[in-house]
């Protein structure tokens, strides 16, 4: 489903991605770990193409897509959930749905709010609110929300939006213990779904919940790439997080 | 003696009612891309000169009609906004504000410079009023009668954009830029078609001022002017509809008293840019949090 091949990323000239190649298949879901600074967000952002790589090569079911900009990765399938939220907070959550509708059916150049299909993407964006059970707060700001109910709305947005790859950026950053729940359901439902899902989170056993295959990012390297139990059980992990003893 | 009074006050309303009709269409269309696109644009005093003297100079010096001289207005500030926008549109944020200037500045030197097009700052007399379906639009009535023809579609437009998905997309990445461009939102054609939008109706009221004034010279589109502008959008809110509509109306109202104080147009002149000054300084310090929030990246 998705191919990377030798990507090569630098900042001002220091390397953060070195040569890091990975591949996902479809329905796969994958968990990414690694210490702060490891490059995690890196690889999602040059995926998305917010960051232009300086070598290697990006596949999306066959095809290659590093040369092309980020929208038209977007309506390739490629799905983003940022670690800083992406939820558009002066707009009404039902808004932040209604956009992902419209820019996929190629609407956004629309200038009219009113139309025959207005009613029904209406009607599918608060269908895709229930599902998170966010339908009540349709009408009310996104700015209003938790940090757990924007990353539900963010999620789902994305869904909307049409995309088969996730790329989940620390999707339980900045949400409660309790609505760490319905994180897991709504990831959970992208597996019903059959999309392919990329993972960065710090807790371990939280990953595990869902992934049989976790990869570990280190000085923008993949080092270990392996079911959890592997991971774990690997002494290179301990060296990684705590230096060598 | 009062009918004269009469006479003279209804005058002098209407002349205000134009003036604000005028400055509804800038200000409205400047809100689309400085309020909900967020973009610092100054150069839209030069699209609302480049309107202003496509039809000073094709009405006079060709003699075209009212409908090609407006139509033509439209299409040269459109095609100067694909211009700029395919320049400065590459810049962000602040690099944008000074991209726009300087173009700004390059219109404003042309129009005192290029004096075998523009007649410098001598400027551009004898444009005469159109004449419609038989109405005399010397007549300040009939003037007004068909000038809020194009501010009523104008802002009819303008509403729609506010409220549909058009509007949305702006609005979006105005916040957050690569959000919107992870949903597929194509940003860089979004803000380009906003900038176009934006520009034509600018060189729209332009038009409308050539034939308002019958004379225009580079005085009108001094820098003054787009501070003025930024004035009216910064107070109604930036990306608020019924907030700039209003505020254009304040704003180009307040000063009016100042004329009865018997001054000389010398001092008029910088007072009430003074005035606006002061109230832009004002709004953007009270308001500084609020009026432009932070654009978030990755
Ligand atoms: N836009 C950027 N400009 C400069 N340096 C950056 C930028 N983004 C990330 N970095 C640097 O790249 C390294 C990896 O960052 P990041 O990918 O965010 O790490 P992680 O998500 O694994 O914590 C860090 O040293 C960070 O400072
Ligand atoms: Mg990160």
């Amino acid at each position: 489903m998705l191919s990377i091949s030798g990507l090569e990323v630098s900042f001002q000239g220091s390397p953060v991605l070195n040569g890091l190649s990975l591949s996902v298949v479809a329905g796969e879901t994958v968990g990414i770990i690694g210490p702060n600074g490891s490059g995690k967000t890196t690889l999602f952002n040059c995926i998305s193409g917010f960051v232009t790589q300086r070598g290697g090569t990006i596949a999306l079911r066959g095809e290659e897509i590093q040369d092309l900009q980020p929208n038209a990765r977007a309506l390739r399938g490629l799905g983003r959930v940022f670690q800083n939220f992406g939820v558009f907070r002066n707009m009404t959550v039902l808004e932040n749905l209604l956009l992902a509708l419209e820019s996929r059916s190629d609407q956004m150049l629309s200038i009219l709010p009113w139309s025959s299909g207005r009613a029904q993407q209406k009607e599918q964006a608060l269908a895709l609110l229930r599902e998170v059970r966010l339908e009540e707060k349709a009408s009310l700001k996104a700015s209003s929300l938790s940090g757990g109910q924007m990353r539900l709305l963010e999620i789902i947005r994305t869904v909307a939006a049409g995309a088969e790859v996730f790329l989940l950026d620390e999707p339980t950053a900045g949400v409660s213990p309790r609505m760490k729940d319905d994180v897991t359901g709504i990831i959970r439902r992208l597996q019903e779904l059959g999309k392919t899902v990329m993972i960065i989170e710090h807790d371990i056993t939280f990953i595990e919940r869902f992934c049989t295959r976790i990869v570990v990012v280190n000085e923008g390297r993949i080092v270990l790439d392996g079911t959890p139990e592997q991971v774990r059980s690997d002494e290179q992990l301990k060296e990684i997080y705590f230096g060598r003893a | 003696m009062s009918d004269i009074s009469g006479i003279i006050f209804s005058e002098y309303t209407i002349h205000l009612a134009i003036l604000v009709g005028l400055y509804a269409i800038l200000a409205q269309s400047l809100n689309l891309t400085f309020g909900l696109g967020q973009l610092f644009n100054l150069a839209h005093v030069a699209s609302y000169a480049i309107g202003a003297y496509t039809t000073a100079l094709l009405s006079t010096e060709a003699q075209w009609q009212f409908v090609p001289c407006v139509a033509a207005s439209i299409l040269l500030s459109g095609a100067f906004s694909v211009f700029l926008g395919t320049i400065a549109l590459r810049l962000t944020n602040d690099y944008f504000a000074i991209g726009t200037l300087a173009f700004g500045a390059v219109v404003s030197s042309l129009l005192i410079n290029w004096r075998s097009v523009t007649h410098g700052v001598l400027g551009i007399p004898g444009i005469p009023r159109p004449e419609i379906l038989g109405l005399d639009m010397y007549q300040n009535s009939n003037f007004l009668a068909l000038l809020l023809v194009f501010v009523v579609a104008v802002q009819a437009l303008y509403f729609a954009i506010s409220r549909g998905p058009f509007g949305r997309s702006l609005r979006a990445l105005a916040e957050y830029d690569q959000a919107a461009a992870a949903l597929g939102i194509n940003t860089r054609l979004v803000r380009n078609v906003a900038f176009l939008l934006s520009s034509a109706a600018a060189g729209l009221a332009g038009s409308f001022f050539a034939y308002y004034l019958n004379y225009i010279d580079p005085t009108s589109f001094a820098f003054g002017e787009m501070i003025f502008l930024m004035t009216i959008v910064v107070v109604g809110r930036p990306g608020s509809f019924f907030g700039v509509l209003l505020s254009t109306a304040f704003l180009v109202l307040l000063p009016e008293p100042l004329r009865f104080l018997n001054l000389d147009s010398a001092t008029l002149g910088p007072m009430r840019q003074l005035l606006y000054s002061l109230i832009l300084f004002a709004v953007v310090w009270w308001k500084r949090r609020s009026i432009f929030p932070e654009q978030r990246e990755v």
